[in-house]
């Protein structure tokens, strides 16, 4: 019950399937081979995983090694639980084209909406982030 | 670090200087194919002798380690140099590495299989094109040193050190090869627990390698660093070490070279020289914070190491890529930031968290909640002692002093040490200074004090008990010491300097509950008697700090005591007409301890203890609380800090009803 301090704690992660959630929106899916003080991983076998909607389409990526400072979250995937999903997997193509046609979409609403807000004589600051998100 | 001795370094040559820096020189050796076969025969015999030494100076028996701590670095760095055109010249760690290498020349005769040969031309290949993974297998032997001589020429001079470096590689990372499984990118075994060791057990481990797999491009961009860097850390007897870690006298390096890798280790470097694969647990004389694990852990590290030929999980063929040192380094890593010899006081939230999350459980359990569910807690590392740390390094045979930066000690600065000067025109803002660096000072052991108190309530040995109330007295007494002759203005008047400044009042109200009774009186006596010059300086309405403490000291006054009190309120002031009652109707503090001091005599009189009055005591008393009253009644008063509920009940003791609903109305 007792755990180690600081990235330690991830040693007993290590050769277990893993979900990585990246600072750029980025989510991988692999296998935790290795790590380090900084919480730098390697993932094995990895796969982007991209959800639009209630669809999802893996891209196999193979080995990543990612930065710590990158990870938002990490989580062990229950590999039962991962079987009985309710979310549908399609092809890469497929989900890239949903993709597209969401960030489309965005963009679309984003631009009328600045539109309207500038016919109305406001104007929204642009967000200066690095991230997307 | 190797640069001062190997100023013709290469470009080849990777940061942490870990890679064999004269290339230029292995490539030269590279056309002297005739030559070729000699002088490895001799190699090999020389590294015999260098061996022995090896295995003396770092060997198994950790008693021999630090007996010959000047004689082998040089010994090594002088037979480098005997054999210049040979790559035995460069710098200790990639010789170490090739006398490595010498076991494995001499015992691969003797193991038929197990390690395989590549092609020259395949190793090439391998290096140039990573992508391209080959399994060759194949008999080890001295010849696939030779025989890449006798292959084809042009990308001679990169591939042949390339091929030593993979040869060396190769050789110490049998340790890593898998026994049996023919399969591709089989399973690798972690780590021997002789891993750090040159000698039999590395020979050893020889022997167990059937197959000799390779994986290895995927790993040989980076395992080498790892690889290069435990040899390096071999000529550090001190192994893994802390930022806090003490130069060890014995076993410290007495080359310069050498004393760059300990002063480097001694400063927060990244991984190299923090190499995972150096076996701390077993042989090193460990250094001191760093071995100091509580029990429990211990027991979990010795868990993992004595798993070291954990059978590779069959599905899994990549199990084992991260090593149980690696594991162990990391947990280490992580633990030494946590080492405190005081975690109350550097882990102070934590411990405090954890300290109520358990009251609450064990409150819950004695409730009725059975279960014995233990909250989740840090493992945290044990440490009984903690080394000194010497921030100065002495070079034996040199002289002087060597200037060691480290991390508490980035730079040897001059110490500034100013000059008292205690003649001269001291204007008051530098006695000020002077009294706010007094206090600054003794914070310090206040805050010892005050730890010391809080460890003698949990500490359960009556010695250490009595030990700490020692400890506790002679601090008090020297804080009561030092601050009783601070004084400002050469007022004659004890306290009163520190008093006057802010965080001497908060230092005081601190050590007041320490102090004896009569002393805490004293302290008392002095705050009532300059009250005016305390209420009128307290510019940043710091006095009330004081009134928890000194109403505690109110508590416990006698009677005669009080007395002796109060009469100052009333008396008048030798410099203006006021009294300090009037001065202290319009201060918060003050009055507050006006009114603290009635209350006390109230409740003296009122109870049913013996008093012992002196002579006119009684007297005196009426005499006040009628003055106070009538004082009270007339001026406007602030609101005091606390208002004693026994105050009107004095009053209606001893004043008409108009006059105390007078009272009562001007109090509230």
């Amino acid at each position: 019950m007792n755990y180690m301090p600081g990235t330690a704690s991830l040693i007993e992660d290590i050769d277990k399937k893993h979900l990585v959630l990246l600072r750029d929106g980025r989510t991988l899916i692999g296998i935790l081979r290795s790590i380090d003080q900084f919480a730098n991983l390697v993932l094995h076998q990895t796969v982007e995983r991209i959800h639009v909607g209630k669809k999802f389409g893996d891209i196999p990526r193979g080995i990543f090694v990612v930065r710590g400072e990158n990870v938002v979250l990490l989580g062990e995937v229950d590999l039962d639980k991962e079987c009985d999903q309710v979310l549908q997997r399609v092809s890469i193509e497929e989900i890239l084209e949903e993709q597209r046609t969401e960030q489309q979409a965005k963009q679309e609403s984003e631009r009328l909406k600045l539109q309207a807000v500038k016919e109305r004589g406001l104007s929204i600051p642009k967000a200066d982030t690095l991230d997307d998100f | 670090m190797d640069d001062s001795e190997h100023p013709e370094k290469t470009g080849e040559s990777v940061p942490d200087a870990s890679w064999p820096e004269n290339g230029d020189q292995w490539s030269d050796k590279g056309e002297e194919e005739e030559d070729e076969c000699g002088l490895l025969q001799e190699m090999a015999e020389e590294d015999e002798e260098i061996d022995l030494y090896n295995e003396e100076t770092f060997g198994l028996d950790e008693a021999t380690n630090g007996d010959n701590p000047a004689a082998d670095p040089m010994d090594l760095l002088l037979l480098c140099s005997d054999n210049s055109p040979t790559p035995q010249s460069s710098p200790p760690p990639p010789h170490s590495s090739h006398s490595a290498s010498r076991p494995g020349s001499r015992v691969w005769p003797h193991t038929p299989t197990g390690w395989s040969q590549r092609g020259r031309a395949g190793r090439g290949q391998l290096f140039d094109d990573p992508a391209v993974v080959k399994t060759v297998e194949g008999r080890p032997s001295l010849k696939w040193m030779i025989a890449p001589q006798k292959s084809s020429r042009p990308p001679a001079a990169s591939i042949l050190q390339d091929q030593a470096i993979v040869g060396v590689i190769d050789r110490s990372r049998h340790g890593r090869v898998p026994p049996v499984s023919p399969n591709f990118l089989s399973p690798m075994r972690p780590f021997s627990t002789s891993r750090g060791r040159r000698g039999p057990p590395f020979v050893g481990s020889f022997n167990q390698r059937c197959h000799y797999q390779n994986p290895m491009v995927p790993c040989s961009p980076f395992r080498p660093q790892r690889l290069f860097s435990p040899q390096q850390q071999y000529n550090q007897p001190g192994g893994f070490l802390s930022p806090s870690r003490p130069p060890l006298s014995t076993p410290m390096p007495h080359t310069p070279k050498l004393m760059h890798l300990q002063f480097g280790t001694d400063s927060p470097r990244p991984a190299p020289f923090y190499s995972p694969s150096t076996n701390i647990m077993q042989g090193f004389r460990a250094p001191g914070p760093v071995a100091q694990f509580h029990p429990q852990h211990k027991r979990l590290l010795s868990q993992r190491q004595q798993r070291p030929h954990r059978k590779p999980v069959s599905w899994d063929p990549y199990s084992q890529i991260m090593t149980d040192k690696e594991k162990e380094w990391i947990i280490r890593l992580q633990m030494i930031q946590l080492q405190s010899k005081n975690p109350h006081l550097d882990d102070y939230y934590y411990q405090e968290y954890y300290q109520r999350i358990e009251a609450k459980l064990a409150e819950e359990e004695i409730l009725g909640d059975r279960l014995k569910k233990e909250p989740p807690k840090l493992t945290t590392p044990y440490v009984t002692k903690a080394l000194s740390y010497i921030p100065v390094v002495h070079i034996e045979g040199s002289l002087g002093q060597v200037a060691v930066s480290t991390c508490f000690s980035p730079r040897r600065a001059i110490d500034a040490v100013h000059a008292n000067t205690s003649d001269e025109h001291k204007d008051s803002r530098r006695q000020r200074l002077e009294v706010l660096s007094t206090i600054e000072k003794l914070y310090i052991v206040l805050l010892e004090v005050e730890e010391a108190n809080k460890m003698k309530a949990t500490v359960s040995d009556k010695d250490e008990e009595r030990r700490l109330m020692q400890n506790i007295k002679r601090k008090v007494d020297q804080l009561y010491n030092e601050l009783r002759c601070t004084n400002l203005l050469d007022s004659g008047e004890e306290f009163i300097s520190c008093l006057l400044i802010s965080k001497g009042k908060s230092m005081l109200a601190r050590l007041l509950p320490f102090l004896s009774h009569d002393a805490s009186l004293h302290i008392l006596s002095v705050v009532t008697k300059n009250l005016p010059v305390l209420m009128s300086k307290d510019t940043d309405e710091a006095l009330p700090v004081l009134y928890p403490s000194l109403r505690a000291v109110i508590d416990r006054l006698a009677f005669s005591q009080l007395i002796r009190n109060l009469k100052e309120f009333t008396a008048t002031l030798p410099d203006s007409k006021d009294t300090r009652l009037t001065l202290a109707c319009q201060n918060k503090f003050g009055l507050s301890l006006l009114y603290a001091l009635l209350s006390q005599g109230e409740r003296l009189l009122s109870s049913d203890l013996p008093m012992e009055p002196s002579i006119g005591d009684f007297e005196t008393w009426t005499d006040t609380v009628f003055h106070v009253a009538r004082q009270l009644s007339q001026t406007t008063l602030v609101e005091p800090l606390l208002l004693p509920s026994n105050l009107l009940t004095l009053f209606c003791r001893y004043l008409d009803k108009r006059t105390v609903h007078q009272l009562k109305n001007n109090m509230e």
